[in-house]
């Protein structure tokens, strides 16, 4: 403390001023609270309380759905005749392949929609584990569970909700992809059934565990179903490529039946099951209704400006959450290699990125199998894209806010080559594995030789890992800034960029393979975005070291002038 | 007696959102040995100068200097000087509390990191938290990390945003122990506080901020 502060301390009278408290006193604000009556509540009929927030809700809106229409007339017409120009293509697509009967063909027709169906199963519990299915939104948390209402009534509505939805996403999935590969009209419905009944009795088999917040066998379930599907694609590019003989695969129509069954099967299971899960509701805790609702309204928030990091953020932030705790390992290395050791070390704790990784490897042996060499590069660097990102922790962590980059002693660019080492370790261990992929190892033949091959390989691997990182540094949605006019109201420049970012990268640099320009062409580009993302172009950063600059030249000029000030001449 | 060399110099610093101007004509200069508390109630731009300070807002008008460099927040020589804790500071989701530690001290050269991160860790009272992840830890014991990761790094000067809060009244009194010990090292520190006690015990020099924001949009 200074000395003039510790003299005004000193200086203070110690002894209280009996005057103030005499002459001025405070004028009290007259105030009237209320208080409850002190009578017994009446009984609520949780329908009613449905009923009265429906008219809330009603109450809150400021147009009605002929409004909504009008305002938007363009778009529902466009949505339209897109659907219509799908369908036909749907239509002439399953006409097209129900006549083809090469071995590519025939494993396609009965194992895609199959891996389809599994896949939906996979997707629907992983889907329905992550959001409750059960859930509520933090208000209604709030105050509705806390009246004496019972949960199971005014839930029950709320759990068919999701059990609908992913009846009708797997089922119109499936029969997407089923039409597609070129299954009769009844197999197509067989399939689709099965996979939209099947998927809504696993999402009820989720809610009923959701009450015991048990999840262990909701979790083995999502990944039986997974790796079948995974399996499942393996054995088509195997067929295609001429691997293993088509004799392998049975006919599509011994499946039909096999199908039915399932769907019967799942039908029976979905009633039980969803008895079950509504007997159960009145156990669920407000905690697991409300992680759900939360995740829901964080993850909308972040779609209204297509931040689809800023989503990956929130599902990392939660998985971590649920860990809650690791065991400690000791670092290695002083200064950037502190960094890159830590990276390291990370890849051990997260070993469930590798199966990322591992299947953006199985894409280009896919790609190649299934005589698409020319798109392979592209195709499969937006596979790595999405492979690599889960690796790229670190620099979307120093990217999305200035203060952990500050606590660092390095220039940004450093920190940023340095969380980019490990993910390029990767990424050229992965280019050197899909190399025999990129050289032609299908039954179709050698598409190139084998220094072009790995060349290809090298760029398609350099694509992905700087597509994962324009996509992992991009910044978020400038709202400030000036906006575009669209059909759907104002809209800032940038958001719509947010669509693209990762996958403009990849397309850039491996345009010049797709034309079959030389390979160098693809590298010279690669370096250009290399240099780009490494330091990302910021422009606030950029102005303000160039007003810098600009001010160190002003003083420097002043200087001068002060030095150059002319002596006047001694006159005679 | 020669005056100090100041190890932070702020000239005629401008800030404005708009057009209501927080600060004006701000200076300041805070030699090493020489904490300065910023007071003033909500609003008054306390939060404000602290972010030009570190080159995390940039300044309209003025000049912010660190050991005669000219403050940017990119700079490593900057970076390596300044600690701060402020409300933007991030942490990794999947690294534990003592990694974290540690992985700033290595980052900063410390030959020693282990021995400086249990020491630290046991300071802030985080030893049974050190394996948590930084998603787990109540608000006031990340507010704890957050002071460790201020603690564990070489510095020269301390810029703290209202460090007290969510403290405990156990947690004020070691921090104000804590920022007195450093200023007596020779650390020059500037901070934002509503805490009198932490200002009284911790200040060499009070600022109080306010009344100074100004619509223009009059004119």
């Amino acid at each position: 403390m200074s000395k003039k502060s510790r003299k005004l301390i000193r200086s203070t009278p110690t002894e209280p001023v009996v005057e103030v408290e005499a002459s001025a006193p405070e004028p009290v604000e007259e105030r009237s609270f209320y208080f409850l009556a002190d009578v017994e509540p009446v009984r609520v009929d949780e329908r009613e309380l449905h009923q009265e927030m429906k008219l809330w809700r009603h109450g809150r809106a400021t147009r009605t759905i002929g409004q909504a229409l009008q305002d938007g007339y363009v778009m529902i017409f466009t949505i339209v005749v897109l659907g219509a120009m799908i369908t036909s293509a749907v239509l002439k697509a399953q006409t097209g392949m129900a006549g083809c009967d090469t071995e590519a063909c025939a494993s396609g027709r009965l194992l895609l929609p199959s891996a389809m169906v599994l896949a939906c199963f996979g997707l629907a519990l992983g889907v329905s584990r992550m959001f409750g299915p059960v859930l509520a939104s933090a208000a209604e948390g709030f105050w509705l569970m806390d009246a004496p209402i019972s949960r199971r009534r005014l839930l029950r509505a709320r759990m068919r909700l999701p059990i609908i939805v992913a009846l009708l996403v797997a089922g119109l999935a499936t029969a997407l992809v089923s039409a597609l590969s070129g299954l009769s009209w009844w197999q197509v419905l067989a399939w689709s059934l099965a996979a939209g009944i099947g998927s809504a009795a696993l999402v009820a088999f989720a809610a009923s565990e959701q009450p015991l917040e048990r999840t262990r066998v909701v979790k083995l379930l999502q990944g039986v179903f997974a790796a079948g599907a995974l399996a499942l694609l393996l054995v088509v590019v195997a067929v295609g490529a001429g691997w293993l003989p088509v004799a392998v695969v049975a006919d599509a129509g011994q499946g039909l039946w096999v199908m039915v069954g399932l769907a019967v099967l799942a039908a029976v299971a979905l009633v039980v099951l969803l008895g079950l899960a509504t007997s159960r509701l009145e156990q669920i805790r407000r905690a697991r209704l409300l992680s759900g609702g939360s995740l829901v309204s964080g993850m909308q928030g972040a779609m209204f400006a297509l931040d689809f990091g800023l989503i990956r953020d929130i599902l990392v932030e939660r998985r971590m959450a649920e860990k809650g705790h690791v065991k400690p390992t000791r670092g290695r290395g002083l200064g950037l290699s502190a960094l890159i050791w830590r990276d390291v070390e990370r890849l051990k704790r997260s070993p469930g990125a590798f199966v990322g990784l591992a299947v953006s490897l199985f894409v280009p042996y896919a790609a190649d199998a299934l005589r698409m060499s020319q798109l392979n590069p592209m195709i499969s660097g937006l596979a790595l894209v999405a492979g690599l990102v889960p690796f790229l922790g670190s620099l979307r962590v120093i990217t999305r806010t200035g203060g952990l980059a500050r606590s660092f002693p390095f220039k940004t660019t450093q920190l940023r080559m340095a969380a980019m080492v490990v993910p390029a370790a990767l990424a050229l261990v992965w280019g050197v594995l899909a190399t025999p992929a990129f050289i032609g190892i299908a039954q179709t033949g050698v598409d190139r030789s084998i220094g072009d091959g790995f060349i290809a390989a090298l760029v398609t691997a350099v694509a992905g890992l700087l597509g994962a990182v324009r996509w992992v540094t991009a910044k978020k949605v400038d709202f400030g800034t000036p906006m575009m006019a669209t059909e759907s109201g104002a809209m800032p420049p940038t958001l719509i960029f947010n669509l693209f970012r990762g996958f403009d990268m990849v397309a850039l640099i491996t345009a010049p393979l797709i034309l079959q320009a030389p390979a160098y062409w693809s590298l010279a580009i690669a370096a250009v975005v290399f240099v780009a993302l490494r330091g990302s172009f910021n422009m606030e950063e950029m102005k303000a070291e160039q007003e810098a600059q600009q001010k160190a030249l002003a003083a420097a000029k002043a200087e001068k002038q002060l030095e150059k000030q002319k002596i006047p001449r001694p006159s005679r | 007696m020669a005056r100090k060399t100041p190890v932070l110099k702020v000239t005629n610093l401008k800030k404005a959102f708009g057009p209501v101007v927080i600060v004006d004509g701000f200076n300041l200069e805070v030699a090493a040995g020489e904490a300065v508390a910023l007071t003033g109630r909500n609003g008054a731009g306390k939060s404000t100068v602290l972010r030009c300070l570190i080159g995390a807002d940039r300044a309209d008008d003025g000049t912010v200097e660190v050991n005669g460099v000219p403050v940017r927040e990119t700079d490593p020589q900057i970076r390596r000087d300044v600690a701060t804790v402020i409300d933007d500071l991030d942490f990794f989701p999947d690294l534990s509390v003592v990694e974290h530690l540690d992985l700033l001290a290595r980052a900063h050269g410390i030959p020693d990191a282990d021995g400086a991160v249990d020491e630290v860790l046991h300071e802030v009272q985080l030893v049974p938290q050190s394996g948590q992840l930084p998603g787990t830890l109540s608000s006031g014991q990340r507010r704890r990390l957050a002071l460790a990761t201020a603690f564990i790094r070489p510095r020269k000067l301390l810029i703290l945003d209202e460090p007290e809060q969510r403290l405990d009244t156990e947690g004020v009194a070691w921090l104000a122990a804590r920022l007195v010990a450093e200023r007596q090292r020779g650390l020059a520190i500037v901070m934002a506080s509503h805490e009198p006690s932490l200002v009284e015990q911790v200040a060499t020099r009070v600022v109080r901020l306010g009344d100074r924001a100004e619509v223009l949009a009059d004119e």
